[in-house]
């Protein structure tokens, strides 16, 4: 009798340990679903219900649509951590702005290459800082800021050029940035993903994870008041969070200027804007509304799982329009279910990741 | 003869092993403002959860006009007639006066005997309620006009004033104050204390629980002294001075007397010169020695938490000077005080010490991360984990390990981690602000002997608190606090139902011990 | 029992610079700078205040003001709804549909599109009160999953063909009453309605005490859970009628319908004075500030501008507007 309840009571811990770990370590959750859906479309694929295989080097390929979104939700995650209702519905504006700038540099004023794209990100920085004062210096409330900044920046980026694109031959060349590149072991992937998502990566996960300003910005996204007893820069923290969300909207920017081979003024805000994705994957990435809690690890995996998820579900639909609308539902179902989520893990936890 | 609008007989509450009331016989009449006084953890706030209804007694009764309470419900005990004031009015700043009173609970028309009801839809019956508050303010005394006006737009003391009003909406016979005189000025506690006799003399029966000693003569017909969990005397308040009240709230002296520290020596640490900030304290000198315990002891809205917030530059001090080592400091922010050496326990942990679902090594670590990086940006983690165990071995953090999310450890805990944020890097000056509120008595124990081996170690600290044993179990000196300014100073050994004394109001007297000096009579 | 004697009120002089008035400073603040860019404009340009193109603005802002009647309720309780716009979308391509394919007549056409409204609002308003989640976040996502709806529902590209049914609520000739819109009227009596219901129901202010402190408001007795959820259904009930108002005289409805036009509402709440922290806002603030926004956009046409300069005056307008609350408020936190 004493044998089976030891075994009862084992086999009970096993399974809510897993639950704990699964719903507070949002890494392992994500790295689960991703595994499910790879699984579940090559099901679907051997089923015959696909349109072209999900096989891997369509996969690589859709790695390019990750880039942006991956970037702009490292963008919103700084935002977010930072606190007191953190979010920044301006990127896709600072993206279209940034993007036309980049335009002017390289397609009309000739600047070279280099320069160029240091300006871009630059401008986008600069961007970032104005929603920086207006949250962190005059208290905003950075629903109202972003949003304020979302119309500015946009019909500043379509007045820029009368409302046309920039496609003259330096930008035009700028394509060949983002093609595909060909690896021994890999398959071909869009040579962005090296140069600029993967640094990018990286950089963001050395100042959240083992720099003195990525504590800080927990600790003032956690409370902002004992930030402040704890001699925690509380102000320059939380401009610096917008300031670097400017700087990756930008580099999102470049991308897109150079994926689609010209500056359209509306790059970032067409239909209802590239906010709302990088929100999503951010949050799916397991960043708390309330501030204070997020991880990089968790917000590129949640991208690449929307990613993929995406790109299966354009395969699973013969219509592109039909494929598009089923995204639009994942993604609004996913945002909710990973919110519900979010909250259930820190009522049960009392922390998440 | 005025009937006995409440009536407590042997109640008696336990949480957990702790007896908070032991048997308790309280009367209030009818017409009648009963003090109720008391030091911390005498029973007070248990004595009004148990009345109000938030909590049910053990054993014991509690009538109403006669009829027995039905406990445990903050609705009944409203219905019963009873109604409870705290120090900080829970009302809606965008909503009017009249609005407030009747939040919830509004009059319907032509539903009067519905008026319980809230999810009942329907009209408002403005006249009638605007009538009712107005009777209700002039009651009080309040310009009936201020019906209309956002509360946001009155003084805090006026807020108050309408949270007594809205206690009256609904026709209470027992009003309970708490501390209500803690965050106003003399003028507002006169109006205060106006309305306080209007209702008296309506037949209301008002129990005032203050701290402030001197008010009692002023306002109250009977005082009734808790001490651990019991009455021990319940008189009428003019057969009482100020003194004989703080002996009886503290009994006798507490055991042994603290055993006598090393005199200290040296030049101070801390000095502080005339230092002030309008309208919250002035003309405050005051010196640490190495290895010394200053105590700076007050009641609550004293000033005392201005003072810590001033040495710590949350909100500088405009007048006067402070040095640090013979420096001259100006302390303008957390970081000024850091740089010159003074750390500040802050006194609400939940608020302003601790990141609750962080580690307990990212809470040590929050305050040092410059010092703990490499090249000044690289945080070296080993080194904030090894400096957290450290701690936990050190002062004795009852917990897992240092990856511990702080929220999970109980209060005491809580505050040894907090506090050893502020050892990390050997402060010149400690300042403790309520160094042991909300801690279990074990925790409570442990972080004075840490207080007193940081002093032996050449610390300067600096005690601001609002608990009389600890202050008079710590320090070397107290210095007395009253509405912003020192009045007196008392060295080690004074007694407790002194500084009690001095701090609550007593004007009167030589001082019993000659050793006491006048600082500001 | 002595009658009580009233003390001396020395301390509370007679306050009646502070009355809370019918129209608030930053709506008289509205009127005034809406009244002056009206006088400016007429003198700047022949046409402005002509009845042709004042018709046209009170017409082009009738759907935001709708909207916003609801929208000023939620954010008033500190919530927010950025899906109305897909909300829009599928209340339109139903009642298209339906006008069109089944020749459903007036009356039955807003009782569909106000019904589907408040479905879409419960929803929304459910899972705000219950989950816990922050509402950017559940509107965020159901903003999506209505589109998604919609999508689903137009099947093909837009529907075309829609007879005039609901011309009389129109942006033509039969939708004018008396020369001025019968989309503004309907606008007015309803905001009037609501701002009625906002200030004297109990209920109504309610959702202030919701928007200043919810959990002092539940233990006041306000049923915080319920009111939440009209709101979200109001707006979504608001949604159906400006649904109706869009489709109008009928013609095309295309599939990106609705998009950004919850952004156009916030920008007319919040310029309006409503504060997005919630507990503070009225009716008459979002009808001043949707006018407001609609004569920006009439004077940039008028005036020549590009159409994009519209959005930079709504974005300077929005800061301004909260810029000017967030000063007074600390002013008043400071007294």
């Amino acid at each position: 009798m004493t044998a089976t309840r030891v075994e009862a009571e084992r086999g009970e811990g096993l399974a809510a340990r897993a639950l704990r770990i699964v719903l507070t370590e949002r890494v392992v959750l994500l790295a689960v679903l991703l595994v499910v859906v790879v699984v579940w479309f090559r099901v679907l694929g051997a089923g015959g219900y696909l349109v072209a295989p999900y096989d891997v080097g369509y996969l690589g390929n859709a790695l390019e649509s990750m880039v942006p979104f991956a970037l702009l939700a490292l963008a919103e995650l700084f935002v977010i951590v930072s606190g007191r209702g953190g979010i920044d519905l301006s990127v896709g504006a600072i993206v279209s702005l940034a993007g036309m700038v980049f335009g002017f540099m390289v397609g009309v004023w000739g600047w070279p290459l280099l320069p160029a794209i240091a300006g871009c990100i630059a401008v986008g920085g600069l961007l970032g800082a104005v929603n920086g004062a207006l949250v962190a210096h005059l208290r905003f409330p950075p629903l109202i800021a972003t949003l304020a900044t979302y119309y500015a920046y946009s019909s500043l980026a379509l007045i820029s050029n009368a409302n046309g694109p920039i496609s003259t031959p330096p930008v035009v060349a700028l394509h060949s940035l983002t093609s595909n590149v060909d690896l021994p072991l890999l398959p071909p992937v869009p040579l962005h993903v090296f140069t600029i998502l993967l640094p990018c990566a990286v950089l963001a996960w050395v100042v959240m994870s083992r720099s003195t300003y990525g504590r800080s910005l927990y600790a003032v996204g956690t409370n902002d008041i004992a930030a402040g007893y704890a001699t925690q820069p509380v102000t320059r923290t939380r401009f610096t969070a917008f300031v670097l969300s400017g700087l990756l909207s930008g580099v999102v920017a470049l991308v897109t200027v150079a994926q689609f081979a010209s500056a359209r003024p509306d790059a970032g805000i067409v239909g209802n804007g590239m906010a709302l994705p990088a929100i999503t994957v951010a949050v799916l990435g397991g960043v708390a509304i309330q501030g204070g809690i997020g991880r990089v690890g968790g917000v590129l995996v949640a991208a690449l799982l929307v990613t993929w998820l995406n790109a299966g579900m354009l395969l699973a639909f013969p219509e592109g329009a039909e494929g598009s609308r089923y995204q639009l539902l994942a993604l609004g179902l996913v945002l909710v279910l990973s919110a519900l989520l979010n909250t259930l893990a820190l009522r049960r936890y009392g922390r998440l990741s | 003869m005025a009937n006995t609008l409440l009536r407590l007989r042997g109640v008696q509450k336990r949480y957990g092993g702790v007896r908070a009331l032991r048997g308790v016989d309280v009367d209030v009449l009818a017409g009648e403002v009963h003090a109720i006084v008391g030091e911390n953890g005498a029973g007070k706030s248990t004595l009004i959860k148990i009345v109000s209804g938030a909590e049910v007694a053990d054993e014991g009764t509690v009538e109403i006009d006669g009829a027995p309470l039905q406990g445990g419900s903050t609705q009944a005990a409203m219905e019963a007639g009873i109604a409870t004031v705290y120090q900080e009015p829970h009302l809606f700043g965008e909503l009017t006066v009249a609005e407030n009173v009747f939040l919830g609970r509004e009059l319907r028309a032509g539903r009067a005997e519905r008026q319980r009801r809230a999810h009942r839809y329907g009209r408002v019956d403005w006249a009638t309620q605007r009538t009712r508050v107005s009777e209700l303010l002039e009651q009080i005394g309040l310009d009936p006009a201020i019906g209309d006006v956002r509360v946001a737009d009155l003084p805090v003391a006026e807020q108050q004033l309408v949270s007594i009003a809205k206690a009256f909406a609904h026709s209470a016979k027992i009003l309970i104050l708490d501390e209500p005189s803690a965050i106003l000025t003399d003028r507002e506690i006169d109006v205060l204390f106006g309305v306080v006799r209007n209702l008296r003399a309506a037949g209301v029966g008002i129990v005032y629980i203050s701290h402030r000693l001197d008010e009692l003569s002023q306002i109250s017909d009977r005082v009734t002294v808790l001490r651990d969990g019991e009455v021990v005397a319940t008189r009428p308040t003019g057969e009482l001075t100020v003194r004989q009240v703080a002996e009886l709230m503290v009994g006798h002296e507490l055991g042994a007397a603290t055993a006598a520290r090393p005199a200290p020596a040296g030049e101070p640490v801390l000095t502080v010169a005339g230092l002030g900030r309008t309208g919250a304290f002035s003309g405050l000198d005051l010196q640490v020695r190495p290895a010394e315990v200053v105590a700076l002891y007050g009641l609550v809205g004293s000033g005392t938490g201005a003072i810590a917030r001033a040495l710590y530059g949350v909100e500088p001090a405009d007048a006067g000077t402070l040095h640090v080592d013979g420096r001259a400091v100006r302390l303008h922010s957390p970081r000024d005080a850091a740089a010159a050496g003074v750390a500040m326990l802050p006194g609400n942990r939940k608020q302003q010490g601790v990141f609750a679902n962080k580690s307990i090594a990212f809470n040590i670590s929050s305050a040092h991360l410059r010092h703990l990086a490499k090249l000044g940006f690289w945080f070296d983690r080993g080194r904030e984990r090894s400096i957290a165990q450290d701690f936990l071995r050190r002062i004795a953090i009852k917990a897992p390990d240092v990856a511990t999310p702080v929220g999970a450890l109980s209060g005491g805990n809580q505050q040894k981690v907090v506090l050893a944020r502020q050892l990390v890097r050997a402060p010149r000056v400690l300042v403790l602000e309520e160094p042991t509120q909300g801690v279990d008595v074990g925790a409570k124990e442990e972080i004075h002997r840490l207080v007193l081996e940081l002093a032996d170690g050449g610390s300067a600290v600096l005690v601001i608190s609002t608990d009389l044993a600890e202050v008079l179990q710590l320090a070397d000196r107290v210095l007395v606090v009253r509405k912003g300014a020192v009045v007196r100073e008392f060295p080690r050994g004074a007694g407790q139902a002194e500084v009690l004394a001095a701090a609550a109001g007593d004007d009167g007297g030589a001082p019993a011990d000659p050793d006491a000096q006048e600082v500001h009579p | 029992m002595t009658a009580p004697t009233t003390a001396p009120t020395a301390a509370t002089p007679a306050r009646r610079g502070l009355r809370v008035r019918a129209i608030e400073g930053q709506e008289l603040a509205l009127i005034g700078v809406t009244g002056l860019l009206w006088v400016v404009l007429s003198l700047a340009t022949d046409t402005f205040l002509s009845a042709g193109n004042i018709t046209n603005i009170l017409f082009s802002v009738a759907p935001i003001a709708l909207v916003g009647i609801g929208m000023t309720a939620v954010i008033v309780t500190a919530g927010i709804d950025v899906s109305v716009g897909s909300q829009a979308a599928v209340v339109m391509v139903v009642v298209a549909l339906l006008v069109r394919d089944a020749g459903l007549a007036f009356l039955p056409a807003v009782a569909v599109a106000i019904g589907t409204g408040l479905v879409l609002g419960a929803v929304n308003g459910l899972i705000v009160a219950y989950g816990g989640i922050h509402p950017i976040i559940v509107t965020f996502g159901t903003l999506n999953i209505y589109r998604f709806v919609a999508l689903q529902i137009f099947g093909s590209e837009q529907v075309a063909g829609v007879p005039d049914t609901l011309a009389v609520i129109g942006g033509g000739m039969p939708g004018r009453l008396l020369g001025v819109p019968t989309a503004w009227w309907l606008t007015l009596v309803l905001a009037a309605g609501m701002w009625c219901y906002m200030r004297f129901w109990a209920t109504g202010r309610h959702l202030y005490a919701i928007g200043g402190d919810a959990f002092a408001a539940r233990l006041a007795g306000v049923r915080v859970r319920r009111r939440q959820i009209s709101a979200y259904m109001l707006t979504g009930a608001c949604v159906g009628l400006a649904g109706c108002v869009l489709i109008g005289s009928g013609g095309l409805v295309q599939q990106n319908v609705g998009t950004g036009l919850e952004l156009q509402v916030i920008a007319a709440v919040v310029i309006g004075g409503t504060s997005i922290i919630g507990g503070r806002g009225t009716v008459l603030g979002t009808l001043l500030g949707a006018l407001l926004v609609g004569t920006i956009s009439s004077a940039v046409t008028l005036l020549s501008w590009p159409t994009e300069v519209t959005q930079l005056f709504i974005g300077a307008f929005i800061l301004v507007a909260v810029g000017v609350d967030l000063l007074r408020e600390r002013r008043r936190s400071a007294r």
